[in-house]
Formats: structure tokens, sequence, C-alpha cells
């Protein structure tokens, strides 16, 4: 009752607690907690996706506003969050949602400079992309049906990867990115090289996923905390204030590769291109704008803190420059048009993780890293409507490669030349963002060359890249303005034409190129729109404009004159224009394969199908074990101190010995027989042997549950054999020798593990902990056991339906499952069989004495079963045994008089009979819970009676109860269905 | 007592090993239903000898009933006993049933012959 109250109070202040930290109440009013405004700025795009699955199917429009809710509520939360609180929180506790404290778990938010950017970025372009996919897939409710709950699911697993400060909480988001991408890459289901194409890029990013959280796991052993602020403050405070500093370069190089996998570096860039397959909405967003910047979200997120770590630069500097530079190359020879942008975002993801790489020289000088802010926006304002101008032609001409868009500007003016704007800022032509990013770069080589002098190579590498990317915009360009091949007018596109979303096609696209050269023109204008986000996201004060860089006129503005002019020339010359395929792509296929024929070179060495290889490999991995447990410790083949039993009773040592020989002699017969018969007959007599063990250990009751259990056993043995065929004739029998030699082994070293263990429990001297504890608290209980015990005084019963109630629940669930297993292998026989085993069944009844005699006998076991039932919980009995009693008593029932006589005695089937008495332990069980107690707790208690002793009762008779329901529904079940087969 | 219960255990697991290791699947079927003897005794053996020196003298335990015993012995090994007796039940009857319906579809209990039904293909492509 109390324990009731304090819970009610606690969940009490728990909610109280809870809508604290959503709303702060200022006078009449409600003004929401930063807390609120950041689970809204994450959750709102998957909750208004999930939303959308209740629009009826065929309402496209009020599903395209709907998910476009999401991104739209994030940003606004973003906005109201900066408004209100500024960039970055000076208590992290305000925005943080606490999971599993004890594990560390929280949903910490960090919404600092990088995070507010990443999340505009996230949450901006993914609106446009909810508008952009509404004109892509036209008016098919289908396909968006299923794709603006994926995509929202995505832009919440982003944003919460981007503003996460607790690194298991980003992991969660990490990996749900991951599954969403897998998801939309597969988007035709029906397409069997998507489907792969979607594998590829799960397994590798998925991999680097893992490395991932080996990685933040070793970050948080070397730091001491799991959150990214605290442990970026601690690794700057110096290796004193750190757990274990040692730890932290494997940290970086395990996180290194979860990043690189992510954001494609070489050599795992070939997924990235693969991820194509997807819709153009898809690639647009995912593949270029946001998922693929999750790697070089991480190491901007990590910078400060593995600034110091020796090879951080160089890392990153190399891997940065070969994947840019090997990206630009393969865009430059490929010609389908989303291919050459997946290659040329490659190029850019190498020169982001070039840039941070070179970013940590300098770090601590200047600590706002905002050159990879600048080229990260720059990339996604010219990449996204690169991407969905190609998925746009591809509509309204129906082709996909460069080489068949001869004269499109002819054609399609308009999305030509929005194409030809978004490639110009490709090229960092002047007068766009792009020259400033790219302008930026160079003047970060130029400097870090100063460091180190290899780093001419990377200038080099740069060179090369915007030679590539210049061509690669000349021959577009060239490409567009070429007369026709044909003057055939392109199919008209029937799919978009009278559809009013159409102009969504091109307008998200133009939208954001227009910031391009809004930044790159008008930088004043630029500055005074996107300030607010740029201040806050660390983002330069002042761009270095086309002007002021000719101002300075240095030897980066001369790299990128000379590279200009050389593009130009490749652009125009015929070399290279031949597609060629990336040898990377066969990286995946070839490993899949080749661990495949591994796998099953080792799968057809071990699993070789016959079950006598399995028995030896296990039990020589076990003796391998004990050897090694041996030289690790040489005592144990020491012979321990055996206690002797000499100075007993005699009777008991008469019968110890006696009992001893019996064990072992019919065990040790049992393969000398022949006879199946007699072999049955020689392992019950085992067991009954067995049972005399247990009677010396002083355990009644095991004695009659293994009694009564053999006697059942017998039965099933002798009725299944003569459902089996006779012995076959012997062949000769090979390697019995070593077989034998095997067993003896095995034998002898587990007899040898339990002297050991044995002969150190004699020496102890009283029972272990655990018994004792139980026996002093089974009849009453005590405060220890919050009043548990159940009441009675056999302590085997009250452990078994009270302590380890959970146990049993669990055993006669197994009892059961065994029992539905066995119905269902051997099915009931149809009906007609049926008819003739009651005639055969009828014809053979047995002797007319029997038959009496169960009239008597039954009655009387069921008598006595209930006795052991009532009894169980005091003296040797309960539910078990008083099962097994009545079980035998039916089983001996029906072979007297028939399956008619039993079925009119227990009308109801096995099955559901067991099911009924598993029900009735789970309500005992369960009542409990719903009274604001512990699951399983019983009640005891005394009735007085008047003119005699009060009447004891505790509740586990229930439980105890649906135990004996279980075991005679399956006991009997069995032996019923099996006697059936074998009549029919 | 602990001796006599260890040889018990290495006999009984010795027996049950051969068996399980035979070629045919009725001998596998007891071996393994002897073998729950066998893991049992071992778990009981963890109770202790039945014996306490008290007072110079050595005397018997009693079963551990309250009502019963002065000195009773360890319940907790007989409570994990008899679960483990229940599941082994269980257990040795899903196996048996599992031979009836092996040998109706294969018409043998052989296990080196079983073991060439059935063999999966090579997979080297996902």
């Amino acid at each position: 009752m109390l324990l009731s109250r304090i819970r009610s109070g606690r969940r009490f202040s728990c909610r109280q607690l809870f809508a604290d930290r959503i709303y702060h109440v200022t006078g009449s009013y409600m003004e929401p907690t930063p807390l609120l405004l950041m689970l809204l700025a994450v959750f709102a795009p998957a909750l208004t996706g999930a939303i959308t699955l209740l629009a009826p199917r065929e309402t496209t429009t009020s599903r395209t506003l709907l998910a476009l809710l999401g991104p739209l509520v994030s940003v606004a939360s973003l906005a109201m969050f900066m408004n209100s609180f500024g960039v970055g929180v000076a208590d992290p506790s305000h925005v943080t949602l606490e999971f599993v404290p004890s594990f560390g778990l929280n949903f910490a938010f960090n919404p600092d400079g990088l995070g507010l950017f990443f999340a505009f970025l996230v949450s901006g372009v993914g609106a446009l992309i909810v508008l952009y996919a509404r004109g892509y897939f036209g008016p098919d409710e289908n396909a968006l049906y299923r794709f603006y709950p994926t995509l929202g699911l995505f832009a919440t697993a982003m944003l919460g990867l981007v503003l996460s400060d607790n690194m298991l909480a980003m992991l969660l988001f990490w990996e749900l990115t991951s599954v969403s991408s897998f998801l939309l890459i597969g988007w035709n289901r029906d397409d069997r090289t998507a489907v792969q194409l979607a594998l590829q890029a799960l397994v590798t990013t998925g991999l680097g996923g893992l490395a991932l959280l080996g990685g933040v796991i070793l970050f948080a052993q070397s730091t001491g905390t799991w959150l990214f602020s605290e442990a970026t403050t601690i690794v700057v405070q110096g290796a004193d204030a750190m757990a274990q500093p040692g730890l932290l370069p494997w940290a970086f190089v395990l996180m290194f590769l979860g990043g690189a996998t992510k954001s494609a570096q070489w050599p795992f860039h070939y997924w990235l291109p693969g991820a194509m397959a997807a819709p153009t909405p898809v690639s647009a967003y995912l593949h270029s704008a946001t998922m693929v910047k999750a790697g070089i979200y991480l190491f901007g997120r990590l910078v400060p803190a593995f600034a110091g770590v020796e090879f951080w630069t160089t890392t990153l500097v190399a891997f940065g420059a070969v994947t840019m530079l090997l990206g630009a190359f393969l865009a430059l020879r490929s010609d389908e048009l989303k291919k050459i942008f997946a290659y040329t975002t490659v190029s850019q993801l190498g020169l982001l993780t070039c840039m941070y790489g070179l970013g940590a020289l300098s770090y601590h000088e200047e600590p706002n890293l905002i050159w990879p802010i600048t080229q990260i926006l720059n990339h996604a304002l010219y990449k996204a409507p690169l991407f969905l101008m190609a998925g746009a032609i591809a509509h309204a001409v129906g082709k996909k490669y460069l080489s068949q868009l001869r004269g499109l500007v002819r054609v399609k003016p308009l999305l030509a030349w929005i194409t030809i704007a978004a490639a110009y800022a490709l090229a960092a032509g002047p007068f766009t963002l792009s020259f400033v990013a790219k302008e930026a770069f160079l003047y970060q080589i130029y400097h870090a060359v100063e460091w180190a002098s290899w780093m001419w190579f990377i200038a080099g590498a740069a060179v090369l890249t915007a030679i590539f990317n210049v061509a690669i915009f000349v021959r577009i360009v060239v490409t567009f303005f070429r007369s026709p091949e044909s003057d055939a007018p392109p199919a008209h596109d029937e799919h978009h034409a009278h559809d009013g979303w159409a102009i969504w096609l091109w307008l998200p696209a133009l939208a954001l190129v227009a910031w391009q050269f809004i930044g790159g023109i008008a930088p004043g204008l630029y500055e005074r729109l996107i300030a607010p986000i740029e201040t806050h996201a660390m983002y330069w004060d002042h761009l270095p404009t086309v002007f002021s860089a000719a101002a300075h006129a240095g030897v980066p503005l001369m790299l990128s004159a000379v590279a200009t002019a050389l593009g130009i020339v490749l652009g125009l010359s015929p070399f290279w224009r031949t597609p060629v395929v990336d040898p990377h792509n066969k990286i995946f296929p070839e490993s899949v394969s080749f661990l495949s024929r591994m796998g099953w070179g080792i799968f057809a060495t071990i699993q070789t199908g016959n079950i006598r290889h399995y028995t030896y490999l296990v039990l020589g991995a076990f003796l391998l074990g004990l050897v090694a447990a041996v030289l690790h410790d040489p005592d144990l083949l020491n012979l321990p101190v055996i206690a002797s039993i000499w100075g007993g009773p005699t009777g008991f040592i008469l019968a110890s010995l006696c009992v001893f020989t019996l064990v072992c002699a019919t065990a040790i017969s049992l393969p000398i027989f022949k006879s199946r018969i007699v072999r049955v007959l020689v392992l019950g007599a085992c067991g009954m042997s067995v049972t005399g063990l247990y009677l010396l250990y002083q355990a009644p009751d095991l004695a009659l549950t293994q009694l009564l259990f053999e006697i059942i056993s017998v039965i099933l043995f002798l009725l299944v054999l003569r459902l089996l065929p006779e012995e076959p004739p012997r062949v000769r029998m090979t390697g019995v020798l070593g077989r034998a030699v095997f067993s003896a082994i095995v034998g002898i070293s587990i007899g040898w593990i339990v002297l050991q263990a044995g002969s150190h429990v004699d020496a102890q001297s009283a029972p272990g902990k655990l018994g004792e504890f139980f026996l002093a608290n089974s009849y009453e209980g005590s405060e220890l056991t919050e009043g548990r015990g159940g009441g009675g005084d056999n302590s085997v019963n009250v452990i078994l339906v009270d302590f380890r109630g959970y146990d049993t629940l669990g055993e006669i669930t197994v009892l059961s499952i065994a029992a539905m297993g066995i119905f269902a292998l051997i099915a009931a026989a149809p009906r007609q069989a049926q008819d003739r085993m009651r005639a055969v069944s009828q014809q053979h009844l047995s002797s007319s004495l029997f038959q009496t005699s169960m009239r008597l006998i039954l009655p009387l076991s069921l008598i006595f079963a209930a006795y052991l039932f009532f009894k169980g919980h005091n003296e040797p009995g309960g539910g078990f045994i008083a099962g097994l009693v009545a079980s035998v008593a039916l089983a001996v029932y029906r072979m007297a008089k028939g399956p008619e006589a039993l079925k009119s005695l227990l009308p109801i089937k096995p099955g559901t009979l067991a099911a009924a008495g598993l029900l009735i332990a789970l309500i005992t069980a369960i009542v409990p819970v719903a009274l604001g107690y512990p699951i399983l707790r019983s009640h005891t208690g005394y009735i007085p009676l008047a003119g005699s002793d009060p009447f004891h009762y505790s509740t586990v008779v229930f439980f105890d109860f649906g135990v004996l329901i279980v075991v005679v529904a399956v006991a009997v079940g069995v032996i019923n269905r099996l006697t059936e087969e074998l009549e029919t | 007592m602990t001796l006599l219960i260890a040889i018990c255990v290495a006999v009984i697991f010795g027996v049950s090993i051969y068996l399980l290791l035979g070629r045919e699947l009725k001998g596998m079927a007891m071996g393994l239903f002897l073998l729950s003897h066998g893991a049992n005794l071992g778990i009981l053996a963890m109770s202790g000898q039945p014996l306490r020196v008290v007072e110079e003298k050595t005397v018997l335990l009693g079963p551990p009933i309250l009502t019963q015993a002065s000195i009773p012995v360890d319940p907790l090994p007989q409570a994990l006993i008899l679960t483990a007796i229940v599941i082994s039940f269980a257990v040795t009857a899903f196996l048996l049933t599992l031979l009836v319906a092996t040998y109706r579809r294969v018409n043998h209990l052989a296990a080196d012959e079983l073991a060439n039904d059935d063999r999966p293909t090579v997979l080297t492509t996902l």
C-alpha cells in the first residue's frame, strides 16, 4: 500500500518534471523551452511523414502539403530557438531528455554553430525536395504514399544526427540515415540491380557505422563522457584531464573509418555512384546535399578534439586529396548525367575532408573553421540543383546521357539554362559563391605548404580537380548548344503536361542556384539575407569576392586562372571523352563473392550435416577448453580432499554403495544389449537407480518427480520404438574402439570436474549463501524479501512457485511448446483412420479385469494427486508431482478403455488444455502487478476457523495449479497421440 | 559420497556420449536421455554430501523441509534439478516424435545417410 503510494507519487513528480522541461510557465502564457524546440525540430519531419500515411491514398495535394509541414516546422523551430536562446546553450541540461540515465543514454542536443548550420541545411533543402518530389513523381499516389514517410524518417534521422550531443544518440541517428538511404536506393523493388546497389550502400556504410561505434566507445572511454561537448573540453584540457589518453588515436582511426565510409572517401567511394539507382529527389537530397555530408560533419565536430592528434591532418588530407582527384577524373569520364554529378560529389567530399584536415593546422590560432562550412553550403547550392535538373531533363526529354542531349537549349531552354547556371558554379566561375569557396581552399593549401612541402602535391591535385570541373562545364555547355542529331521533336511529356505541380520540377533548383549568384555578385545582399544563420554557423564575416580576390592577386588566384584556362582547353579537346568504368565498383561484389566462397569452404568443412561430427566438434572444443583451464591452473589436476562417508550411519553407507553400483551397472550395460526393448528397460532401470541417489541426497521431491517422469518416458520410448522399424541387420561397426576411448575421456573429464567442485562444497560447513537465504525465508519471508516466501515449509516447492517463479513459468512454457511441436510433427489421424482405429481399439480391448480395476484405480489415483498437490507446499509434492501422478493414471486408463473413454473423461483438446494451464499461471503472475506489487508476488495468510486450527492459505496454489494443468495436458496429450498413431 | 556421484557422472556421461556418437538415431535419443541424468547428478553434487559432523558425530542431514529437519540440505540445486527434469522430459518427447517424423519422411534412421540429404547449394552472390 505504502509502496504503491510512493510509486504513484513518483510518477506524478516525473510528469511534473517533464512538463517543466517542455514549457516555461511565465505569467499566464507558456513559452516553449529549448528542449521542446529541439524535439520539434528533430522529430517534426518523421511525424508529419508518418501522418501522411493516414491521408486517403488518392489525395496527393494534402499529402504533399502535410509532408512539407515537417521540414517547415523544423526550420521555424530552429529559427525560434536561435531567436530566443542564441547559438549553443549555457546549461546542457536544458536541452537534454533523459532516456536511460544509468547507461549514460539520453537525447542531449547541442545546437551550436555547426549543428544549427547543418540542421538548417537539412530542413531547408528537405522542404524543397518535398515539393520537387511532387513534381517528379507526378500525381502518382502510390509513389508518394511510400516516399514521404521514408523521406520524413530520413530528415529526422539527419537532424538528430547533426544536433545530438550524446555520441550514442548520434550513432543511433547515424544508422537510421543508413537504413533510410537503403530503403530509398532500393526504391524500385523489382529492379535487381537497384536492390543490390542498395545493399552495397547499406553494408558499406553499415560496416563504417560499426567502426564508428567502436570509435565512439573508445572516445568515451578515453575521455570519460558520452557527450561530444564535454569530451572536447576534456581533450583540450590535456592528457591529465582524460581518463585514458592512450586510446585517443585509436578512437580517431575508427571514427575516421566511420566518417570515410559515410562520406564516400576513397576507397569506399564506390557506393555513392551506385546509390544513383535511387529516384532523383533522393539523389539530390541524401546522396549529395545532406547524408553524405554526415562524415564531413563528424570531422567538423571532431576537429577541436583531434586537432592535436599527430596524423589527423595527414590522414584527412591524403584520403581527401585522392578522393577529390579520382572523383573529378571519373566525373569527366562518365556520360550519364547522374553519374557525372555523383562523381563530382565524391570529388567535393574529398575536398571537404581535405579542408578539415588542413583546418586542424590553423585551428589553434583561428578556431572558427569557416572555410569548410562555406564549401558545404556552396556545394549544396549547386549540386542539388544539378541533380534536380538531371531528373527534370530525364522526365522532360526522356534522356539521361549527356551525349544524347545535343541541342537541349533549343528544345527545353529553361531546363538547359538552369543546368548551365548550376554547372557554372560547379566550374567555380567568377561571380558565384563557388568561386569564393575555391579561392579559400587554394588559399588554405597555399598556406599549408609552409607546414609541409608535400602540400604542393595537394595543390597540384586541387588544380587538376579544378581543370576537370571546368572541362565538365564546358562539355555540358557545348553539348547543349550543338544542333540536335535529328529534328524530330522529343516525345511529349504527357505525364506532367497537365499537372499544375510541374513547375516544381525546376523551381526548387532555381531557388537554390540563385543563391550561388547572389553570393557571388552581391555579397552584401547575400550576407544580409543569410546573416542570421551565417554568423551563428561560424560563417565568414566578409566573403572574398571576385573583386577582392582580384585586388589581392596572389598565387591562389593565379592557380585558379591557370586551371580555368586549361579546363576550357580540355573541355573542347577530344581527349578523355569515352566513358570508363570505375575499377573500384568491383570491390563490393568481389568481396561478397570472396567471403561467400570462403564461408562456403568453412561451412563445407565444419557443417558436414552429420550429427556425429558435430558431437565430436563440440566435445573436442570442450576438451580443449579444459586443457586450457588446466594449463592456467595446474592445481586442477591434484586430487581434492574427499569427504569420507564412513563415519555416517551404516544404513546410509550401505544404501549409497548399492545405489552407486546399480547406477553404474545399468549405465555400462546399456550399450551391450542388442534388443531395443531391453535397452529401453535398462534405460528405465538406470533412471530408477538415479531416483535412489536423489533419496540419499535428501531430495524427496526430486525422487518423486524422477520416478514418475521415468515411468512416462519409458512408456513413450516403447510407443515410439513400436512406430519405428525393427533393427536393421548389423553391419560391422568400425571405429568402435576410438569412439569408446573418446567417450571415456569426456566422461572422466566431466566426472573430474564434478569431483573438484563437489569436494569444494563439502569443505564448507553450511549450504551455499543462496540456499541459506531460501531456507531462512521460505516460510514467513523477511524484511529483505519484502514478505515473500509463499508461506510454505517445503523450500524446494517455495523456490519453484515463488522465489524462482519466473523459471517455472518459462519451464511450463517450454513444456507446452514441446507439446505443440509434437502435435504438429505427428498430425492428427484423418477421420477415416480414426474410425478404423476405433474399431481396432474396441476389438483388442484388454482384459475385463484390467478394465474393472481401472474403475477403482483412476479415482483413487486422482484423489492421491489432489492430496500431493495440496500437501506439496509443506511436504514433498506440488504441481509437478501431482500432475504426473494424474497423468500416469490417465494414461493407464486410456490403455485400458481406449481413446473414446479418455475423450469423454477429458473432453478438452490437449493443446487447449496446456494453453489454459499456461494462462492460469500467467494470470497469477500478473495479478500482483495490477495491484501494484512485483510480478509473481504471493499472498499468504490464515483464516480463523471455529473450533479448530486456523486455515492456512497461500495464493501460490493458483500458480501451482496452472503447472499441474500443463503437465497433465502435455503428458497425457503426447501419450494419447502416439498411441493413436500406433493404433491406426 | 561426492566421489561416488562423480564416478556415476563419469560413467553416465561416458556411456551417453558413446551412444550419441553411434550411427543410429534411436541410440542417440537414448544417449541424450541418459545424458540428462548425468547432468542432474552433477548439479546434485553441488549441494555437498548430506553428512555433517556435529559435536564430533557424523549425522545425516534432513530434506529441505522446515518442519522435518533440524539441519536441512541446500534446497537450491534440488529446485534447479526439478526444472531440469521437466525440461529434459519435454526435449526427449520432442526428440522421439522427431524420430518418428524423420523415419516417415526418409524411411531410415541412419545418421550418416541423413547427412547427405538436403545439402544447401553454394551461394556466392547476394
